[in-house]
């Protein structure tokens, strides 16, 4: 039990045993030293005796400190008193020069006794403050880098209970995550309150508290010193860790709030561009100064006309890309035929694919897939729309789709220029255009509306270089809550 | 037509009020406009318009309650105006009993389009059907049950021809899937839109020069479908 705390005191002993013990030992030294002294005393002159007396003192002193040595000093200076101090066997002393040779031994012995104990007890000290700087390096160098609370609570436990070595420690955090780290782990705390608690306060206040249980020992002041100081390292940290994340979460909103900003000057920018237009158009002709030949006029009207198509367009797009982001956009799913989505796609976009030859090839017998008419219109009215814009006047759009894995894969494929490896991901991305957006009109949010709507029926969106041309490509799940593609109504062909 | 066709407009737009009472009154019909559901219903109560142009918004009421209101006691056509991307709302509409609908922002061409057709309509319901529907190469005899293509007859089973005659009777205005399927199929297979695909797509290549680019039989994306005859 003695030497099972690591940091040992001087001058402050844990257990009374432990005293008694080496007072006792002290008494026992000097009574030794008295005996073999006492057995010699025919061949020794008594400054010689007070001289060898002085040995034990020193003894006691440098092995069990001050106290002992203290004690020795007075034991020795009674038993060669006694001893070797004539008239022998009594305390009484004859001779004056006796009595300075004894007050002489008593002041050489106490101040031996006294130097001695000092220079242990500063060593020790020296020592235990070593030891204490050690313990708190290395907690400082557990604790850096540590950014999650739960950790940050668990490694001050740790260390603490590896130098304090009590029962039971433990940290309750009191604001934020309720976390309680105990050690021992695994074993329930013990039902009295605990004999120390130490509040972990860090600059903004009180986080918690360190709670400690060692019911056989006291703690000395040093020991609380240095749980305190545990304890505050590990509210600093924690402070620390809180900071970060305050930091981070700023960090992200600030990043969020450049994002709109962006978005909010592009859409600004591809909204006034076709009011631009309409504007210009509407006002040239109500204008009474310009006679306007007829084939102008219906040139201006037409532009009126396509731009505020566009607009709507636009605004369309924009809806779609917020509920995309907040997730409101819920497919309404029904078995659908490719062919007949593919068919409105195409008869909706005649005018539009005019300079192009377009050529579809759906199987007659692809099943049908459960999706959102609507949307999905939508997806391959962009894909073509975006084939359109950069694949040569003249050249062929292909539209096919084929049953894979359980999927079913629709690729829409042009003649255009191939796009460099690194942009085919981020063409998914909003606003983002490999070429400069003057050259080409649109709202760049086309594609990311595509990828939103694919991935919201549960399907997959990519790009890729063909040999000669570029592709998109979609999957789509065959099945839809588990079911397999419909019964065929019962009268079926029955004509 | 011998007279005036009366047109209620119930919209709270009032640019969009002023553009149609200028257009509509030009077009020689005659018009009232109404800010909400309210007086709306007091106008139609009132005028007995022979068309009624509902937007859905309104600040007062829903357009799809007027809708029901209307449907109480009158059976004069309505057009629904909606916003883009409500499908669910034109499909509650439609089946509430409005007659058509046309997206905001829309063309007037296409909204005189659909005026025209609802009155048609209206008067083919009042002055009793014609037995014959001739859309391009399509001759469809409801009567007799007989479809022939430039000439040559086209072989239906009974579901086909059910559902062929269910579109003629009201060509030009939208039908809803489940107006469709409860037509054809009964109350119980409403909701079985895959069966209207399927039979779509078989009726479209019996039909339909290019099925994959039909004229007749047309889609209206996630509402239903229209079909297109000559008159």
């Amino acid at each position: 039990m003695a030497n099972r705390r690591v940091i040992i005191i001087p001058m402050h002993f844990r257990s009374a045993t432990l005293v008694l013990t080496r007072y006792l030992l002290t008494s026992g030294l000097v009574a030794l030293s008295t005996l073999i002294l006492f057995f010699m005393r025919d061949v020794l002159t008594t400054p010689l005796v007070a001289l060898l007396y002085l040995m034990p003192v020193g003894l006691t002193t440098a092995i069990w400190g001050l106290g002992p040595g203290i004690m020795s000093a007075f034991l020795a200076f009674i038993g060669f008193n006694y001893f070797f101090i004539q008239p022998y066997y009594t305390l009484a002393v004859r001779h004056t020069s006796d009595v300075f040779m004894l007050l002489v031994f008593f002041i050489v012995a106490v101040v031996i006794s006294q130097l001695v104990g000092r220079a242990k007890s500063g060593l020790a000290t020296a020592m235990a403050r070593e030891r204490e700087a050690t313990q708190l390096y290395e907690l400082s160098t557990a604790l850096a880098g540590l950014h999650d609370e739960r950790l940050i609570v668990r490694t001050v436990v740790e260390q603490a209970q590896a130098v304090f070595q009590g029962e039971r420690i433990e940290i309750g955090l009191a604001d934020g995550q309720q976390i309680t780290v105990s050690f021992p782990p695994d074993l329930p705390n013990p039902t009295r309150q605990p004999e120390l608690t130490i509040p972990l306060q860090a600059t903004r206040g009180d986080m918690g508290e360190m709670r400690l249980w060692c019911s056989d020992l006291p703690i000395s002041v040093s020991e609380k010193r240095l749980l305190q100081t545990f304890a505050s390292q590990g509210a600093l940290a924690l402070e620390r860790a809180r900071l970060a994340e305050v930091e981070a979460r700023a960090k992200v909103l600030e990043e969020s709030d450049q994002l709109k900003s962006a978005l909010l000057s592009s859409v600004s920018h591809e909204l006034r561009t076709p009011l631009a237009t309409i504007k210009a158009a509407a006002t040239s002709l109500r204008s009474s100064e310009v006679s306007w030949a007829s084939s102008a006029r219906s040139d201006l009207l037409a532009a009126i006309d396509d731009e505020a198509d566009h607009l709507n367009l636009l605004v369309g797009n924009l809806l779609d890309m917020s509920r995309i982001e907040s997730g409101a956009l819920k497919p309404q799913r029904q078995w659908n035929i490719l062919s007949e989505i593919v068919g409105s796609v195409l008869a909706r976009m005649q005018h539009l694919t005019m300079q192009h030859r377009l050529e579809i090839d759906l199987p007659e017998d692809l099943p049908l897939v459960p999706v959102d008419y609507v949307q999905i219109e939508q997806v391959l009215t962009n894909l073509i729309s975006n084939s359109v814009k950069y694949a040569p006047e003249g050249t062929v759009i292909q539209i096919c789709a084929l049953v894979e894995d359980g999927s079913v894969r629709i690729q829409v494929s042009n003649q255009g220029p191939p796009v460099p490896v690194e942009h085919l991901e981020r063409i998914f991305e909003k606003f983002y255009r490999i070429t400069n957006s003057d050259r080409v009109t649109g709202t760049g949010l086309g594609l990311s509306i595509c990828k939103g709507i694919i991935q919201a029926h549960g399907g997959r969106i990519w790009a890729e270089n063909l040999p000669s041309g570029f592709a998109f490509n979609i999957t789509l799940p065959q099945v839809w809550e588990e079911a397999s593609p419909l019964q065929l109504p019962p009268d079926w062909e029955s004509a | 037509m011998s007279h005036q066709p009366h047109i209620l407009v119930i919209d709270d737009e009032p640019q969009i009020l002023r553009a149609l009472r200028t257009i509509l009154t030009e077009k020689q019909f005659r018009v009232t406009t109404a800010r909400g559901g309210e007086e709306g219903l007091t106008h139609a109560a009132a005028d007995a318009p022979d068309i009624v142009i509902l937007d859905l918004g309104l600040p007062d009421m829903d357009g799809i309650t007027v809708c029901a209101r209307l449907r109480e006691w009158t059976q004069c056509p309505i057009i629904v105006l909606s916003v883009r991307d409500s499908e669910r709302d034109k499909v509650a509409a439609l089946d509430k009993g409005a007659d058509d609908y046309l997206t905001k922002p829309f063309g007037i061409e296409e909204l005189l389009a659909r005026v025209r057709v609802a009155l048609r309509h209206s008067a083919r319901a009042k002055g009793g059907q014609t037995n014959l529907v001739r859309a391009g190469a399509l001759t469809i005899d409801l009567a007799w049950h007989v479809v022939t293509r430039e000439g040559d007859e086209v072989k239906l089973t009974a579901t086909e021809f059910n559902l062929l005659a269910y579109l003629a009777a009201n060509r030009g205005r939208v039908l809803t899937h489940r107006s469709i399927l409860i037509h054809v199929w009964g109350e119980a297979d409403a909701e079985h839109t895959e069966y209207l695909r399927v039979y779509m797509r078989q009726l479209r290549k019996k039909l339909e020069a290019d099925p994959n680019l039909p004229q007749h039989i047309l889609t209206e994306p996630g509402v239903g479908y229209r079909f297109i005859a000559d008159d």
